[in-house]
């Protein structure tokens, strides 16, 4: 196959100014992909990945699926006898390629620049505060401090005021960032497919595509399998899994909380407000926010470690997903200790600060580095795909 | 001179523990009829107060000592100038050699060999006359070439205080040099294009006041030798009846006289005549730089569009302004610099593609981006070379992000109808074929050197106008690469800069500093009396006896460096300056008449013969081994100190070069009876390490020649045998030695033993 090569410079301004400015150290000796447990014979990974990085070759590479698998172990990075990084660069393209899929472009381009980080803040700040304003609760209450009174209270039965207006900020956002998740997950997939041959009447059924390759997708991803292969950056699995584990326990609660207090609630109106310590979900909860702080503060000194040694350039991708799950964390973890410590006034702005910082986590999700949540795991989907006779039955 | 001799006898590093010394005294004093004094280390201070006192007191000026290799202790045994030393090997090649368990009684008829063949020796060496030069030694350096090479040339030589007449073909000064936007980098941090020095190089020449430039000027001829060269110059361009005549050999000359060749050198003057109107030299620095190669054959790469130039056209372009495309004038935004024509045969570069020429395509790649922000250059090549602190500039034209370079084998190059060129590569890093719309293509066309297609030098010499063999080095004007820098096979011319090897601005300055100071220390040399290189400081030089010469001419036709030329009978005409005393024409001389005053048929002759050789045992067989001094000599030294082994039936004789062995020594030895003979010398051929080019060659063909006249007589070919060997090759030497030994005793002794 021959390529029209018509080098793009400037995604080559972009990669060497998000965290690839080394990519045109790299002089190919490939040393990379003797070391990276991704490269495979016939393909040189990441080596081959530096060239086109360096000849600009922008459309290989947002359809590589190799490059979104890459957990920047850092194997690379160290070996590199040029200083090459190529951990750095891919996680620049990874970057790129999140604000390429993302939907719709204008937020994408937003949430992936640092300039606009007030906008960022200031989106979620001014709808939670609106909301709070029309809601009529942004007063103290009275009696102990009670999260459940936040955005006010109402006598009808079947929906507590506060959870009404938990469930109009949240479901509509979290709806949206799904959809633009799914729009940008399944625009990677058109684009990793376009390098295969694949006909489109011999496909997986939804059934079969979710049993067979996202579902070990996923569990391959909760146990850290290739994380674990990592050589020279093992402590970031140190980080990076309490920190997973803490997201699944959140969730969880997530869930028995919507259970309990929507549904549940209804029949037993003594299960409104706060769950009790020794509830065992309440425990899990705790756990994980700790789990959540303990994780994000091991892998924020990793990342300045990283950077002191030269080994890594500071980047707003990767910062701002750190930030972001530290303020989830701290703002989290503070109303609670502020709630109990009756500190009201303190306890509720907290609280503020909580939603807020939630909304940014997830609302941002499909264009950040959190996005890597799901186009990692599509990419380990279509990988699996990729090996399966659905493709390979077609190409022999 | 009176010769007074003496003899001494070291018993120290286990001589004496190997051999009978009393009685090996008493060989040298009643067998050779000197004095022989015996002491535990003759290299100590005691020892050598013992010699001086003989020196002194009794008037010894001829000294033998039968201890180490001549090749150590050479300050502690040197008596001076008007002293001859000669040196016994007994500690490496008796005492060292030798097991422990080895026959006493053939260790000591071995030592006592070494004595008698090292008294021999004294009494037939002369102390030399140094050669000097009836009209005294010029000391001005003819540098031809005004390229950077020939001005850095002229000013070292101007700088170290000689006079210089610079020679340049154009009208101008600087060479290829002028015409360049930039040089690469000279300095730390290596990144950084320079602006190229050659207009200063040019300011310097032409405010000394010991350099004379002449431009538009070509040298017709050089005739004579270093110290007295005599040089005719002509107007560049144009025939002259001076121009250097081609060489006419023997039968050449006979067609020529019997009407059925044209005779080449018809209508100019003969090779041996003197132009009073030429200038004098004492040495000619060869300067001539190169011209980039034709690649107008690479069909496949568009060479017929206007838009397909090579890099030296593309540097000339650059030089002029911004580039833009010869076609339409349109300012260039991408270029394919093409290092390797690809196709079929892909690894292979253009001719005389080198490191220059991958570091030009990064520095032009620079213009690229220089002239257009936006501009594009790509870098399509085999092979990227980038020797030393260059690979500093390799990484920053890297890390340039409009240069892209990858390996590849560009199959064609196609203008399209808008004058825009289409590249196909195959076979790239990307792992995919590429195709690439350009501007321009560059192609990295080499860099020949002057020497590959012309004389240059053109020397009026019996061998001829050019520098010899050169096709060994593709055209390049050396003579070896490593032994001998700036040399060439003509003493007293030596070559710098492209003529030599395809350089940088940065080597050029270096190999032209070298090329001067080589050439003032030939006329330096000269004016001593001592030859050059690599036998620093010898002051003897091969004499004829012509009355009794034959006019056969093998002195002038085998001498390496053209050292000889003759007369209109065929008498040679020595040019002792010339010389580098290697004594291949001693060799070569059939009559014998040709010999040094400290090495000559007569005294190895004598040195053979000085053997003794039982004629009554049928187990003490001799065997003589010639041994070229310069590596093959070493070598066995060096096996005899990791105490290898080597037969003690061997008796070993150092010769200048295996190109000095004169036949007549090996009829000498089977004569006297001897078992067999072999010579050990350098490598020659394609990569010859021999020192003095053609030696071993030489002798190879010769020993052919004797083996068949020992043949007609009834003896074995096997008895004479040549074995190249490298001064690293020691751990062959016994084997090379021995299996040779070996081999003869089996066949059993010379069948004339006795008669």
């Amino acid at each position: 196959m021959t390529m029209k090569v018509d080098p793009d410079m400037s995604f080559i301004k972009y990669l060497k100014s998000a965290g690839g400015d080394t990519l045109k150290n790299c002089y190919q000796c490939a040393t990379c992909s003797v070391v990276c447990p991704l490269s495979k014979d016939g393909s040189p990974f990441p080596r081959k990945e530096m060239i086109l990085a360096q000849w600009g070759m922008k459309d290989k590479l947002i359809g590589d699926v190799n490059t979104m698998l890459c957990h920047n172990c850092g194997d690379c990075n160290t070996y590199c006898p040029r200083g090459a990084k190529p951990g750095e660069v891919l996680g620049a393209i990874r970057a790129y390629a999140y604000t390429h899929y993302g939907f719709p472009q204008g937020l994408a381009k937003l949430a992936s620049d640092g300039k606009n980080l007030p906008i960022l803040i200031g989106i979620p700040a001014a709808i939670v505060l609106v909301l709070w304003l029309i809601s009529g609760g942004m007063h103290m209450p009275e009696g102990p401090v009670d999260f459940g009174n936040f955005f006010g209270h109402w006598d009808f039965h079947w929906l507590t005021k506060t959870t009404f207006f938990i469930d109009i900020i949240f479901l509509p956002a979290a709806a949206f960032s799904l959809f633009a998740a799914y729009k940008g997950v399944s625009a990677m997939w058109n684009k990793m497919s376009e390098s295969l041959e694949i006909s489109s009447d011999f496909s997986p059924s939804a059934k079969q595509f979710t049993l067979e390759f996202l579902w070990p997708a996923i569990k391959e991803t909760v146990q850290h399998k290739r994380f674990n292969e990592c050589g020279t950056n093992v402590d970031r699995v140190k980080g990076h899994l309490p920190l997973l584990l803490a997201f699944i326990g959140l969730l969880l609660v997530t869930g028995y909380s919507f259970v309990r207090k929507d549904f549940l609630g209804l029949i037993y109106p003594n299960l409104h407000g706060p769950i009790p310590l020794y509830d065992p979900f309440k425990l899990l909860a705790n756990i994980s926010a700790v789990a959540l702080l303990v994780g994000v503060a091991i892998l924020w000194a990793n990342r300045k470690k990283m950077e002191a040694d030269g080994k890594a350039a500071p980047t707003f991708y990767d910062w701002f997903l750190i930030w972001e799950i530290a303020a989830v964390g701290i703002t989290g973890l503070g109303a609670e200790l502020l709630r109990w410590a009756d500190f009201g006034v303190l306890a509720y702005l907290a609280y503020y600060l909580h939603l807020v910082s939630i909304f940014m986590l997830f609302f941002y999700m499909p264009y950040t580095k959190f996005a890597h949540m799901v186009y990692r795991t599509f990419a380990m989907a279509f990988e699996k795909y990729r090996e399966s006779s659905f493709v390979q039955k077609e190409s022999s | 001179m009176d010769k007074k001799y003496s003899a001494y006898l070291c018993t120290g590093c286990g001589i004496g523990d190997a051999v009978d010394m009393e009685a090996l005294s008493g060989v040298v004093s009643s067998e050779m009829n000197m004095e022989c004094k015996t002491h535990q280390a003759l290299c100590s201070a005691d020892g050598r107060t013992l010699i001086d006192a003989d020196i002194n007191d009794s008037g010894i000026n001829t000294v033998v000592i039968g201890a180490c290799s001549p090749r150590v202790m050479q300050d502690e045994f040197d008596f001076g100038d008007d002293k001859i030393t000669i040196r016994a090997n007994l500690r490496e090649q008796v005492a060292w050699s030798n097991p422990a368990d080895a026959d006493k009684e053939y260790v000591q008829e071995q030592a006592s060999d070494y004595m008698r063949m090292g008294c021999t020796q004294a009494q037939k060496s002369e102390l030399p006359d140094p050669f000097q030069l009836e009209e005294g030694t010029n000391k001005k350096i003819l540098v031809m070439g005004g390229g950077v090479a020939g001005l850095t040339a002229a000013n070292e030589a101007a700088a170290a205080g000689y006079e210089v007449t610079l020679v340049e073909k154009s009208d101008i000064l600087g060479g290829k040099a002028v015409n360049w936007r930039q040089s690469f980098p000279t300095k730390a941090p290596w990144t950084d294009m320079e602006t190229p020095i050659v207009n200063d190089l040019i300011q310097a020449v032409q405010d000394s006041d010991k350099i004379t430039v002449k431009t538009a000027t070509e040298v017709a001829r050089t005739s004579g030798a270093p110290g007295n060269y005599n040089v005719t110059y002509k107007q560049a361009g144009t025939k002259s009846e001076w121009d250097a005549p081609a060489k006419v050999g023997v039968d050449e000359q006979d067609a020529i006289d019997k009407g059925t060749m044209e005779d080449p050198n018809a209508g100019l003057k003969h090779y041996m005549d003197d132009n009073p109107e030429g200038e004098k030299f004492g040495a000619v620095i060869m300067a001539t730089g190169w011209t980039p190669a034709d690649v107008s054959e690479y069909e496949h790469l568009g060479v017929a569009s206007q838009n397909v130039v090579t890099n030296a056209e593309f540097e000339k372009m650059a030089g002029q302004g911004k580039i833009v495309r010869p076609s339409d004038g349109k300012p260039v935004e991408s270029v394919a610099f093409v290092q390797s024509p690809g196709g079929a045969e892909h690894d292979k570069d253009f001719p005389y593609c080198n490191s220059v020429t991958s570091l030009v395509a990064l520095k032009q790649a620079k213009y690229v981006r220089e002239d257009n922000p936006n501009g594009k250059a790509y870098i399509l090549y085999q092979h990227m070379r980038t020797p030393g602190s260059m690979e500093l500039f390799y990484k920053a034209a890297q890390n340039d992000d409009g240069i892209f370079l990858t390996k590849a084998n560009v199959m064609k190059v196609e203008e399209g109808a808008d004058g825009s060129l289409s590249v196909e590569a195959e076979d790239t890093l990307l792992n995919e074929n590429l195709s690439l719309n350009v501007d321009m293509v560059v192609l990295a066309a080499g860099m020949v050197p002057t020497t590959k297609d012309a004389n240059v030098v053109n020397l009026a010499y019996r061998q001829g106008p050019s520098l010899i063999d050169l096709d060994l080095f593709d055209g390049y004007a050396d003579s070896h690469f490593i032994c001998f820098p700036y040399e060439t096979r003509r003493t007293g011319v030596y070559a710098c800069g492209g003529v030599r090897k395809a350089t940088t601005v940065d080597e050029t300055i270096d190999d032209a500093t070298g090329a001067a100071l080589k050439a003032i220390q030939c006329f330096e040399s000269a004016d001593r009396g001592v030859s050059v290189h690599p036998r620093s400081g010898d002051k003897t030089y091969p004499e004829f006896f012509m009355q009794r010469c034959t006019q056969c001419k093998r002195c002038t036709e085998e001498c390496p460096f053209g050292a000889i030329d003759d007369d209109e009978k065929g008498t040679p005409l020595p040019n002792p300056t010339r010389c580098r005393r290697c004594g291949t024409c001693m060799g070569a001389c059939p009559e014998r008449i040709i010999g040094f005053k400290d090495y000559n048929v007569d005294m190895i002759g004598s040195m053979v013969k000085a053997i003794e050789v039982p004629d009554d045992d049928e187990d003490k067989l001799r065997f003589v081994v010639f041994v070229c001094e310069n590596d093959a000599y070493p070598a066995i030294d060096m096996a005899a100190m990791r105490r290898l082994g080597i037969s003690n039936l061997v008796r070993i004789i150092p010769v200048r070069c295996l190109g000095s062995v004169n036949m007549v020594w090996i009829k000498d030895a089977m004569s006297a009876g001897m078992d067999g003979a072999m010579l050990l010398g350098c490598q020659y051929g394609d990569d010859y390490q021999c020192h003095f080019v053609k030696g071993s060659e030489l002798a190879d063909k010769r020993m052919v020649n004797i083996a068949e006249t020992m043949g007609s007589l009834g003896l074995e070919v096997e008895r004479v045998a040549v074995t190249q060997v490298a001064i690293n090759e020691y751990h062959k030497i016994p084997e090379i030695i021995n299996e040779f030994v070996e081999e003869i005793v089996e066949m059993g002794p010379n069948p004339f033993k006795g008669f």
